[in-house]
């Protein structure tokens, strides 16, 4: 199992092309994760009465049906996983859960990501260590 | 007094400044000096999110209070504002009115209505794309003008990227207009959004007269922003050639089933009878709008009889504590005379033209809003606006500068990402779906917009008042 995870959208195109092409070659399945991640309003006092997580579930849902219809375009089978919380700490569960034996994240987009390239590093070695697999950066 | 019995202090003419420890003008007190710091350092905190908004704000008024009373037993010079007169500072109408408001509005975004709302409008715009797009927009305008306008950002924008995605067009194309709209749409009335539910609430306006005032302008400016997002996407639109995902379109349908007809209903009808409360109020002593809202919440908890626990969860404390603080902190200034120092100042520089008042008002308050939070802006201005109001011949009765403050608090917010909680919050759902919205990005459709509003609202406040 490749796991992949992904926000779909412009920046993730490319993460998403080097696991359709790496599962496609190991004729795995693909398993695309998206996290709902609703800490971007952590600081605001704005009026939250809206369930931030479900809109985002439902979001990603959306997303991740896009990305399994372009990989499964490419002859991939896939799976699509939708959680809530915060990648880093999700990560290592999701992957055990699902047996996955390769991982592959996006690489950091200079200053607009969320990750510096030191922090990526530390991640991946972090998840490497929890999980076991082996860590692709794409991009 | 009963606040919701008098008429408001510009129509009458009151004097609202306390002015207690500092003379008009001169050299400010070492109370007004230090309220002024702790203002600015709430202000970066809360502008800069440095800290959460309301932490920041709770932290300032408690702050003030503490000094008041630690400090000000050894050294009366160090009082800064009493419990009693922080009680005063805060406008509870304005709490009232978000309590309400926000109560119907959980209740109401459970039933889904506004992505069925959406999806229908996807639907009837038959593949059109420019029909979709002016209809949501107007969509999110609308319902900005009556519902809490972070609210109607944080249910359609998700929707609208992937309505977006589905289609083939790119998500900007339709959450940058919508934001704009939504900024826009929210000035049209008192509910709307926060500079207008503080100005309206503090000036005492009818839910209609804020109305009469405003709305004309804001249909301007929507129109106005519609022909913007022509000019600017036409070329971008005109690519988009294919219909759409049909698996997606779909599934957006199956998505946007409405959840609990019968709670729509309710909610619908006591929706009604809360603008019907609004624009009958002053009718029945003024009665303030915060009331109406209280009584509709009220009204339709009793009526839907929603997990109560969940509902008091569901209501957001924090912004309600926010306000709270910010008015705290923001009356320790009034009570200080540092507001009052400011105001002379600005005063000397509009001169007795209440015109130009009004235009220097609109545009700094624009230019502000652009950079900082408008909330505690708004908030901080106004004891500024009632001494222009108040000081300036013919500015007392038409109320002009406090339209001004309003118009250019709004419409301010459309220029950077920072300006408006709507951005922030849209700006993170596009980052959710992976589309980074890069400042430069924003501000090149936002400044055209704040510019071009911004003139339409001077050329109003000049003929209209």
């Amino acid at each position: 199992m490749i796991l992949c995870a992904t926000r779909g959208g412009e920046e993730s195109t490319t993460t998403q092309n080097v696991a359709t092409q790496l599962a496609k070659e190991r004729g795995e399945t693909l398993a695309l994760l998206y996290v709902a991640d609703s800490s971007f309003l952590d600081k605001s006092a704005s009026v939250l009465l809206v369930d931030v997580e479900k809109e985002l579930s439902k979001m990603g849902e959306f997303l991740m049906t896009m990305a399994a219809e372009k990989a499964e375009r490419a002859g991939v089978k896939t799976k699509t996983v939708v959680r809530c919380g915060v990648l880093r700490e999700l990560l290592p569960q999701i992957a055990h859960e699902l047996g996955a034996t390769t991982i592959v994240l996006g690489k950091p987009a200079g200053d607009r990501s969320r990750f510096n390239q030191h922090e990526m590093d530390h991640f991946v070695e972090q998840i490497s260590s929890a999980t076991g697999a082996e860590v692709i950066l794409a991009g | 007094m009963n606040p919701g019995l008098a008429l408001p202090a510009w129509q009458l003419g009151l004097p609202s400044f306390p002015s207690l420890n500092a003379p008009e003008t001169g050299a400010l007190g070492i109370a007004a000096l230090i309220s002024t710091f702790i203002f600015i350092l709430v202000f970066i905190a809360i502008s800069f999110q440095l800290l959460h908004e309301t932490a920041a704000a709770m932290l300032g008024a408690a702050a003030m209070l503490l000094l008041t009373y630690i400090g000000g037993t050894g050294n009366a010079d160090l009082a800064i504002i009493t419990f009693d007169e922080a009680m005063a500072a805060v406008d509870w109408n304005v709490i009232f009115l978000i309590m309400g408001m926000m109560s119907f509005m959980a209740i109401l975004a459970e039933t889904n209505v506004f992505r069925w709302l959406a999806i229908r409008l996807y639907q009837a715009s038959r593949g059109n794309i420019w029909t979709l797009i002016i209809s949501l927009l107007l969509l999110t305008g609308i319902t900005s003008a009556l519902l809490n306008d972070v609210t109607v950002i944080l249910l359609l924008v998700p929707l609208s990227i992937q309505l977006a995605l589905a289609l083939g067009i790119h998500p900007y194309t339709l959450v940058i207009p919508e934001v704009l709209i939504s900024n826009i749409g929210g000035a049209a009335t008192l509910i709307g959004n926060p500079p207008s539910t503080i100005v309206g609430s503090h000036i005492g306006i009818s839910f209609v007269e804020y109305l009469a005032n405003m709305l004309p302008i804001v249909i301007a400016c929507t129109l106005a922003v519609l022909v913007v997002v022509w000019f600017l996407y036409r070329e971008e639109l005109k690519q988009q050639a294919n219909s759409g995902s049909t698996t997606l379109l779909e599934k957006l349908r199956l998505d946007s089933e409405i959840q609990n007809r019968e709670t729509l209903l309710k909610a619908i009808a006591i929706g009604l009878l809360i603008l019907i409360g609004f624009v009958l109020a002053d009718q029945f002593s003024n009665m303030p709008p915060g009331v109406v809202a209280f009584s509709g919440a009220a009204l339709l908890i009793a009526l839907v009889r929603p997990d109560m626990s969940r509902m008091i969860r569901e209501v957001d404390w924090t912004t309600l504590l926010f306000f709270i603080g910010l008015f705290i902190v923001v009356g320790g200034m009034e009570t200080t005379g540092a507001i009052q120092w400011l105001a002379t100042r600005i005063a000397v520089i509009a001169g007795q033209n209440a015109d130009r008042a009004a235009l220097l008002t609109t545009w700094v308050s624009a230019i502000a809003s652009a950079i900082v939070a408008n909330i505690p802006f708004t908030v901080a201005a106004l004891p500024v606006a009632d001494y222009l109001t108040q000081t300036i011949s013919g500015a007392s009765g038409s109320g002009i500068i406090y339209w001004g403050l309003v118009l250019g608090a709004d419409l301010g917010g459309n220029a950077t990402i920072l300006g408006s909680a709507p951005n922030i919050v849209a700006i993170g759902l596009l980052a959710q779906a992976g589309y980074r919205l890069s400042f430069k990005r924003f501000a090149r459709d936002g400044i055209i917009v704040t510019l071009i509003t911004l003139a339409l609202a001077s050329i109003w406040l000049l003929v209209r008042y």
